[in-house]
């Protein structure tokens, strides 16, 4: 796409926070979000936005916001490490679990916030994984 | 919801209980005070003065705990007024001469030595939802939060089943869901007890289904629920994979949750910050945020809506999909390896038969609400409308049973926890919102100005609450919203976590957590002691 540095671009998408799912417009220039506009034609919301919506965003852009993976090394501190490494550690230490004390010892935990698609995977990660059914999300808490 | 959100702007008689929507479901809110424009009446119970309880036409105070008794309340009066609707309990539902004993002493007297509320405001509210052509309930987590969960949601349920307030428009039980995908998770299969779509994993023809799709024959036994996990941790579990949830501050019971992360062998969290979660553990993944991804919500309608990419993600992030698919590739597994969330998607929609009739190109447009059981079918905004999933309604034969601690000498106050419109759960998102924080700063415990002349509180003065699980010091704010004897926080906070006092009992069915009553004793101190590191 043959986009200058300062287009602004508007993606309609659906708000995150609470469980009505209201359809809004996130505009964006040079890779930040600058604002939000209710959708009027959003069919939960018909237009409406809480405080939340509307103007909650910027969290996205703070500079809290993780960008590497971090792995605890020996003197038990996070560290910043390479995706390689990252996932290398991730995936070992589910199988050292699974080889010392059996499939029933690991337990998935899914997110009430990120799309289905990653709470499907979630749960066939388990599945598939560990052939039992220790996967839950948060509703019960 | 068993009805539309549009459905909201359509009742007579609106009847809220347990949901404070106008904090919690702002927009949804908006569609009831269309409806009360147009004259509709609104019941609203609920312990606290909330703004909903403002708008009503009756309010019924209740004592925090006390749902059932109330609604086995109103269900006598329906039955003894001759209003309940004989047709429908004909033709749509089973077990009503059962019902109509089981309530016998259930006397709108008896609601009321039970709730607090009088019985004659009992009896109005029963005969106003009794007498609606179109009467419709609405409920959040003040009904399930609860050790008697199941049975406050059965007792609504007997509601609309005697007044047959269900699948017509501005009818039905409707729960509001709390989570921009707390559905769409339960409907991915992310639950012990069930695959994608509700499909019980317990049951032969299931796991047979899905060892074909997955090449992996799955335990024919429920799993274990996550509260269950945590109690196993170090004992049973000892490896565990959290994706998006900030355990640590949203459970109940902090200091045993932290414990329980503390002691597996092996933690890995996908987050987008290093939540107070993440920091227990021995990986942390970043994720991509809302805005920075594609895929779907599905909201609390049931209505599966797109959710678009918009912006890159900071660094290194990556998709949750494709972060667990990595993981599970450097494990060995098969068919985990998707190239983008479409796939993913499409299989969900080949397997659950409650998506069969969609797919990713499909739920673009974002109007289909399940079930959509094959190609063409329209979607079913409205549940039940002919006949329920199992044929008949069936009544419930539920009773009242105490919180599982209640007050005493020692804890003297109940203590209600639940959100605010400012801020969103643990606050890892809004507490780094810039507007939201000038919004809303810090954390109050609203006390009743009787009860803080009692205890010796002031306004704006710190008090330490204390449970018999912990204590934590807050600001106190007195408020006539709180009824005497009860006071009340968010758990938004991390620095006031009041999860760290709750955690007294849980639903033996869902294992939902009694997140909603906890007796305290609430003192007050001079000086904000700071938090000791843990």
């Amino acid at each position: 796409m043959n986009t200058t540095a300062s287009e602004t671009k508007t993606t309609r998408t659906i708000c995150g926070y609470c469980g009505v799912g209201c359809s809004l417009d996130l505009v964006t220039r040079d890779n930040r979000i600058i604002a939000v506009h209710p959708a009027f034609d959003g069919p939960a919301n018909e237009g409406a936005l809480c405080v939340k919506g509307q103007f909650a965003y910027d969290y996205v852009h703070h500079p809290d916001r993780l960008t590497h993976p971090l792995v605890r090394d020996a003197h038990g501190q996070l560290q910043q490490a390479s995706w390689d490494e990252a996932l290398e550690r991730a995936a070992q230490g589910f199988m050292d679990v699974l080889k010392k004390y059996g499939r029933h010892a690991v337990y998935g935990v899914a997110s009430g916030r990120t799309p289905s698609e990653a709470n499907y995977m979630m749960q066939k990660f388990i599945r598939v994984g560990f052939g039992t059914n220790y996967i839950d999300n948060c509703s019960r808490a | 919801m068993s009805n539309p959100l549009a459905d909201m702007e359509k009742p007579d008689v609106i009847f809220c209980i347990g949901t404070n929507m106008t904090e919690a479901h702002p927009v949804a809110a908006t569609r009831l005070k269309k409806a009360l424009a147009r004259g509709a009446k609104m019941i609203v119970a609920d312990p606290r003065r909330i703004r909903l309880a403002e708008m009503a036409d009756i309010y019924l105070p209740i004592r925090v705990g006390s749902d059932t008794a109330l609604l086995l309340g109103m269900a006598h009066v329906i039955v003894r007024e001759n209003l309940a609707d004989q047709e429908f309990i004909a033709t749509r539902t089973e077990g009503y001469d059962q019902l109509v004993d089981h309530l016998q002493e259930k006397t709108p007297q008896w609601a009321e030595s039970i709730t607090g509320v009088p019985a004659a405001l009992i009896e109005e509210a029963a005969i106003l939802y009794g007498s609606a052509d179109k009467g419709a309930i609405y409920y959040t987590l003040g009904i399930t939060e609860h050790i008697c969960g199941v049975e406050n949601v059965q007792s609504l349920c007997n509601l609309a089943l005697l007044t047959g307030n269900f699948g017509r428009e501005g009818t039905g039980v409707n729960p509001m869901r709390g989570q921009n995908n707390i559905q769409g998770a339960g409907d991915s299969g992310a639950l012990p007890n069930n695959y994608a779509g509700f499909q019980p994993v317990d049951d032969a023809a299931n796991q047979e289904k899905f060892e074909k799709a997955y090449g992996r024959k799955v335990d024919l036994e429920k799993g274990i629920t996550k509260v269950t996990a945590l109690d196993q941790c170090g004992d049973t579990i000892f490896a565990m994979l959290i994706d998006g949830e900030n355990t640590v501050v949203s459970d109940p019971d902090q200091k045993h949750c932290i414990h329980a992360l503390k002691s597996l062998d092996h933690l890995v969290v996908i987050d987008i910050f290093l939540t107070e979660t993440a920091e227990l553990a021995d990986v942390v993944l970043p994720a991509t945020s809302w805005a920075e991804t594609d895929g779907h919500f599905v909201n609390t309608e049931r209505r599966i809506q797109r959710v678009r990419k918009a912006v890159d993600p900071p660094g290194e992030a990556k998709p949750d999909w494709w972060i667990i698919g990595q993981i599970a590739q450097r494990m060995g597994m098969r068919g985990l390896d998707y190239s983008s969330p479409v796939p993913i998607f499409d299989e969900l929609c080949e397997l659950a038969p409650i998506y069969n009739g969609i797919d990713w190109e499909l739920a673009d447009g974002g109007q289909y609400q399940w079930p959509i059981p094959y190609r063409g079918h329209p979607g079913t905004p409205r549940l039940h409308e002919d006949e329920f999933i199992n044929g008949r309604g069936k009544f419930s034969f539920t009773d009242y049973r105490d919180p599982a601690e209640t007050i005493d000498d020692a804890y003297p106050l109940w203590l209600t926890t639940g959100r605010r419109l400012e801020s969103y759960h643990t606050r890892t998102q809004t507490g780094r919102s810039e507007g939201i924080n000038e919004l809303l700063p810090e954390e109050t415990l609203e006390v009743h100005p009787s009860d803080a002349a009692r205890y010796g509180l002031h306004d704006g003065g710190w008090a330490k609450m204390s449970s018999r699980r912990g204590a934590v010091d807050v600001r106190v704010e007195t408020t006539r919203r709180s009824p005497q004897g009860t006071v009340f926080a968010s758990f938004s906070f991390a620095d006031v976590p009041i999860n760290v006092l709750t955690g007294s009992g849980y639903d033996p069915i869902t294992q939902t957590a009694e997140l909603k009553v906890c007796p305290v004793l609430v003192e007050p101190i001079g000086e904000r002691v700071p938090l000791a590191a843990d």
